[in-house]
């Protein structure tokens, strides 16, 4: 359960910053791509937070 | 690029003929059950999601504000981050009370079926511009491949199939939140289609426009970079209100919901969604930039109004073009036909069947069904009025925004339906009629009229009259909700029935039922009561479904289990007719007694609910639950019988000891009135439970064990009227102790007849030798034959006699074979001898007849005195065992080293649930005061001191009947050879 506590931080933040993303369009220099770069590890944290979570719950 | 309206309208029905296809596969069971019900497939479901809006809406808006198109899928992918404390609440609220729409949760928490209509009205005014949008997109697209002049026409066509085949996959079920395995895969399928043609149309762009992403790289960093450059960024508040939206959106809107909640998919594939779908959403969204910098790369002007269909310009090819029509097509078929479906059973629910309740509908299934068939039709039908008459003129983002913003003034209600027990139905309504009333002024009627948004702003919030429109309604449409929803709710009463419903949806909380008796006494009285509402078929089939679900008998009478019925039957209504009908029939057909005692609370259930929430609960909450289940283990795994009656006589515990002792499972019996128990713990539970006394000693009862005596005490629960009454009772079986005892009486009764007999043989034994002498004395006095021979019967009675009471003394002294002392050869026929006289002098078992058959040459090496006592004991009992006219025969025989003694009766042999026992001390199958069980643990210790063994035979083999008890003794041999230790036979 403590993982889900986890998951609202991550989501939260992400809520909070993620005006940050919009910033990568138009400006020369940044990798067009970043903003699915930092989505996919998003997606890799949740998908580990998962996996502890199975874990967690199995004890 | 020009294809013509025949070739379009051919890909388009060819596209979804493969749709109906792909249902028919899994209907007819063409493709395996383990991919059907793969997690996958769910997964991809939920990409319904990613409507016409994701296809073209979001090229529209990457084109205006550049990745700020992106909100529309990461508010979603944050909504499914948070699976586990948002959906699956949700989810686990939905599956218990058959709950299959956003209007049927709010009914059944704030307790109104006007909540449910409101809720039903709002989803449909909002859902309209949505439905319009993707009609829209066919048309337009319709529109540029085919150039057609009305292409309103063939999507009215389109329209028409994709309603056919949700009326065909879709509403196959009476019961809304069944699965739908056949649509959930087309859905899937349609998902699958619209990601490959987006990704296709990405990769095209990337490496047929582009030299690949070095090369897209190096063209944003320079010749594209001013066209970037231009493109207007969302201020973070905009974007922030915007995740907000998409956020409710993705577990709001009526499709989601319907995909999310009432397709009855497990936790796990849920929990597993939670990072699934937003990989589906990133790989959707990844195509979209790509495909507007392709479009500009070419020179295409992206500017509105044809910026969402860029797609169709990226090359002169008609396979482009077609890939981008069967991406929109796919997208917006699976949204609409979805849409139809959840919607169709919202105002089923909340408005037709409210309006006309199906009571004694005679045939109600069917009915049903061909209502839900009609109205499918007739969303679908109404999201093309919309279209015609409205949507043409919007674009997509105003049509989708002002969707999603309607549908976002639920969230306050959703959250605090969760979070909130405190909220109330007078809140809700109020917070919510002024948010949609906001929403309606400010972007709907004017999607309508020519009218411009109607926004008031209140004081302070001037600041907002230059940001749009969309916005600005968000923005003071929520607010006025949240704060009239707030103000309301803490000025005004929360009903009773209400405060019950919070607890039940409240994440925090477990539901804490009642304990109250139905009218009905069983299922078959609950299915007679059930019919005069539904008929009598719908009735049986609704009480029987409930029954196999719970796994109850229709017999079954026990108070709670008719209240899990009750409640199941309910949920089970709401599934078919939603939760206010189900409420309402529920409450007047299956009523509780109003005579009954005051209501306490259902303990044994609420507990079950803790046990299956365990793993929700945090911190404090899960340090309790700890404390609760050590303690209820405790109680459970005592090694002496426990049970606890409810102040009305319900049985809310049965431990495992007391199980085991009676029998009876504790599931079978838990939630039964005490009255009810089976014999004879009825009389006996209920005797303690009216004694005043708290405790009752060695009650004999008759249980399947046989006789046993038990003791009980009781003592009362209740320390204060506030806490739950009712009583404990202790069970203990005294029954070996009671036996214990009367051996014991038994055994010191024979031991002072011992010493008597001693005591007795002494006296006998002085007059007997003075008898013994004056005959010796008669023979040397006389000649006198006669006399003579009369002195020598004299003597050899006296000798019997002598005999006699020397084994009586022998028997009475009977003493331990002293360890080391050697072992003398003793004669088994002399030992049978002795033992045989001692056993004829008991007066019972006189009618036996003996046999002592064993040669007497043969010698064991013993205790003589010892295997006296061991005959005696295996004889004795071998006479008891014996009927009159019975014969019982000693034998012996040499083997191997060994002498082999048997004792055979032709008895009744013994009770097989004792034969394990036999040698363990205080085991008899005497009746009590007869036996004292003390035989044959002394016979086996004695044949252990001598290295034997013994063998029991019941029956012998050669006998129907009776007992043969065999030992195995140490033979005598004069040339001293040692038993044979690896005698197979024995």
């Amino acid at each position: 359960m403590y993982v889900y506590r986890i998951m609202l931080f991550l989501v939260f933040g992400g809520y909070l910053l993620s005006p940050l993303l919009m910033s990568g369009w138009g400006s020369a220099g940044v990798a067009w791509y970043r903003p699915f770069v930092i989505w996919g590890v998003l997606i890799a944290l949740t998908l580990w937070l998962e996996q502890k979570r199975k874990l967690d719950e199995r004890r | 690029m020009s294809v013509s309206l025949a070739s379009l309208s051919a890909l388009g029905v060819g596209y979804l003929l493969l749709l109906f296809l792909c249902a028919l596969a899994v209907e007819r069971g063409w493709l395996p059950t383990r991919l059907v019900r793969h997690p996958a497939v769910y997964t991809l479901a939920l990409g319904v999601y990613a409507s016409a809006w994701a296809v073209y809406g979001s090229i529209e808006q990457a084109s205006r504000s550049g990745f700020g198109y992106l909100a529309y899928y990461l508010g979603a992918a944050g909504a499914f981050l948070l699976a586990p404390v948002l959906l699956v609440p949700i989810q686990r609220m939905t599956r218990t009370y058959q709950l299959a729409s956003l209007a049927d949760l709010f009914a059944f928490r704030f307790r109104s079926r006007w909540v449910g209509t409101l809720i039903t009205l709002v989803s449909l005014l909002a859902v309209l511009p949505l439905l319009a949008l993707q009609v829209q997109t066919m048309g337009n697209a319709i529109h540029l491949l085919s150039g057609a002049g009305s292409p309103e026409w063939l999507a009215l066509g389109f329209c028409s199939l994709i309603a056919l085949f949700a009326i065909l996959f879709g509403a196959r079920h009476s019961h809304l939140n069944a699965r739908h395995d056949s649509l959930l895969a087309a859905i899937a399928f349609e998902s699958v289609v619209k990601l490959g043609a987006m990704l296709a149309l990405g990769a095209f762009a990337l490496y047929g426009i582009f030299d690949g992403p070095a090369d897209l790289q190096a063209w944003l960093d320079g010749p594209g970079h001013p066209a970037q450059a231009e493109t207007a960024h969302l201020d973070p508040a905009q974007w922030r209100t915007l995740l907000l939206l998409f956020f409710a959106a993705a577990f709001l809107m009526p499709h989601m919901f319907h995909i999310t909640f009432a397709e009855t998919l497990s936790r796990r594939t849920l929990l597993q969604a939670g990072w699934a779908l937003p990989l589906f959403l990133l790989l959707m969204a990844l195509p979209v930039p790509l495909i507007l910098w392709g479009a500009q790369r070419l020179g295409v002007d992206t500017a509105d109004p044809a910026a969402a269909y860029l797609a169709f310009t990226l090359s002169s090819s008609w396979w482009v073009g077609a890939l981008a029509f069967i991406a929109g097509l796919a997208a917006a078929s699976g949204t609409m036909i979805i849409i139809s479906l959840a919607l169709s059973g919202m105002i089923l629910n909340h408005l037709v069947l409210v309006a006309h309740p199906p009571i004694a509908q005679p045939d109600l299934y069917r009915w049903l069904r061909w209502l839900r068939r009609g109205l499918i039709a007739a969303v679908i039908l109404g999201g093309w009025v919309f279209y015609r008459t409205v949507g043409v003129h919007h674009d997509l983002s105003t049509l989708g925004l002002a969707s999603f913003i309607g549908m976002a003034q639920c969230l306050p209600g959703m959250l605090a339906l969760l979070y909130w027990p405190g909220a109330n139905r007078k809140g809700m309504v109020s917070g919510l009629t002024a948010g949609v009333l906001v929403w309606l002024a400010g972007l709907w009627v004017p999607l309508l009229s020519p009218f411009p948004p109607l926004v008031i702003l209140p004081p302070g919030l001037e600041v907002l009259a230059n940001e749009p429109d969309w916005y600005v309604v968000t923005l003071v449409s929520l607010a006025a909700n949240i704060l009239t929803f707030i103000l309301v709710s803490l000025a005004t009463r929360t009903s009773a029935g209400e405060r019950a419903a919070a607890e039940a949806c409240s994440v925090d909380a477990v539901i804490r039922p009642m304990r109250l008796p139905l009218v009905a006494a069983n299922g078959e009285e609950i299915k007679h009561h059930l019919a005069r509402a539904l008929g009598e078929e719908v009735a049986n089939r609704e009480v029987d479904r409930a029954l196999t679900a719970l796994k109850l008998s229709p017999l079954d009478g026990r108070p709670y289990a008719l209240r899990r019925l009750r409640d199941r039957i309910q949920a089970n209504l709401s599934g078919l007719m939603g939760p206010s009908v189900a409420q309402d029939i529920v409450d007047r057909f299956l009523p509780y007694r109003q005579d009954g005692p005051d209501a306490t609370e259902d303990i044994h259930f609420v507990e079950s609910r803790l046990e299956a929430y365990r793993s929700r609960l945090t911190g404090l909450a899960r340090e309790l639950d700890g404390l609760r289940r050590y303690h209820r283990r405790t109680l459970t795994r005592l090694p002496v019988g426990l049970c606890a009656f409810g102040e009305d006589g319900e049985l809310l515990m049965w431990n495992d000891a007391l199980a085991e002792l009676s029998g009876i499972e504790g599931e079978s019996v838990i939630g039964a009135h005490r009255d009810t128990l089976p014999p004879p713990w009825n009389a006996l539970l209920g005797q303690i439970l009216a004694e005043p006394a708290s405790h009752l000693y060695k009650q004999p009862v008759t249980l399947a064990k046989g006789l046993r005596y038990l003791s009980l005490h009781k003592a009362e629960l209740h320390e204060d009227r506030h806490e739950p009454g009712g009583n404990v009772i202790l069970v203990e079986d005294h029954s070996e102790m009671k036996w214990l005892e009367d051996e014991l009486v038994h055994a010191a009764r024979l031991a002072s007849i011992g010493q008597l007999a001693a005591g007795v043989a002494h006296e006998i034994g002085n007059p007997i030798t003075g008898i013994s002498s004056l005959a010796q004395n008669l023979r040397y006095d006389t000649d006198d034959p006669a006399l003579l021979e009369t002195a020598d019967q004299i003597q050899q009675l006296t000798d019997r006699v002598s005999r006699i009471v020397g084994s009586l003394v022998g028997f009475a002294h009977g003493g331990r074979h002293v360890a080391g002392t050697p072992f003398a050869p003793v004669s088994m026929a002399a030992v049978t001898d002795e033992a045989l006289h001692l056993i004829r002098l008991a007066r019972s078992g006189e009618d036996v007849h003996y046999e002592n058959r064993c040669p007497p040459a043969l010698e064991v090496l013993g205790d003589g005195q010892r295997l006296q006592q061991v005959m005696i004991n295996l004889v004795g009992n071998a006479r008891d065992a014996s009927d009159p006219g019975g014969r019982v025969v000693i034998d012996a025989e040499p083997r191997a080293g060994w002498l082999l003694v048997s004792v055979t009766d032709e008895g009744h042999g013994i009770d097989e649930r004792v034969r394990d026992h036999l040698f363990e001390p205080f085991t008899t199958t005497k009746p009590a005061g007869e036996g004292t069980g003390l035989g044959l643990p002394l016979v086996y210790s004695i044949v252990a001191e001598h290295g034997g063994q013994i063998e029991i035979e019941s029956p012998p083999a050669e006998q129907a009947t009776g007992t043969r008890i065999q030992l195995w003794l140490p033979l005598n041999q004069e040339d001293g050879e040692s038993p044979d230790e690896s005698d197979p036979d024995r």
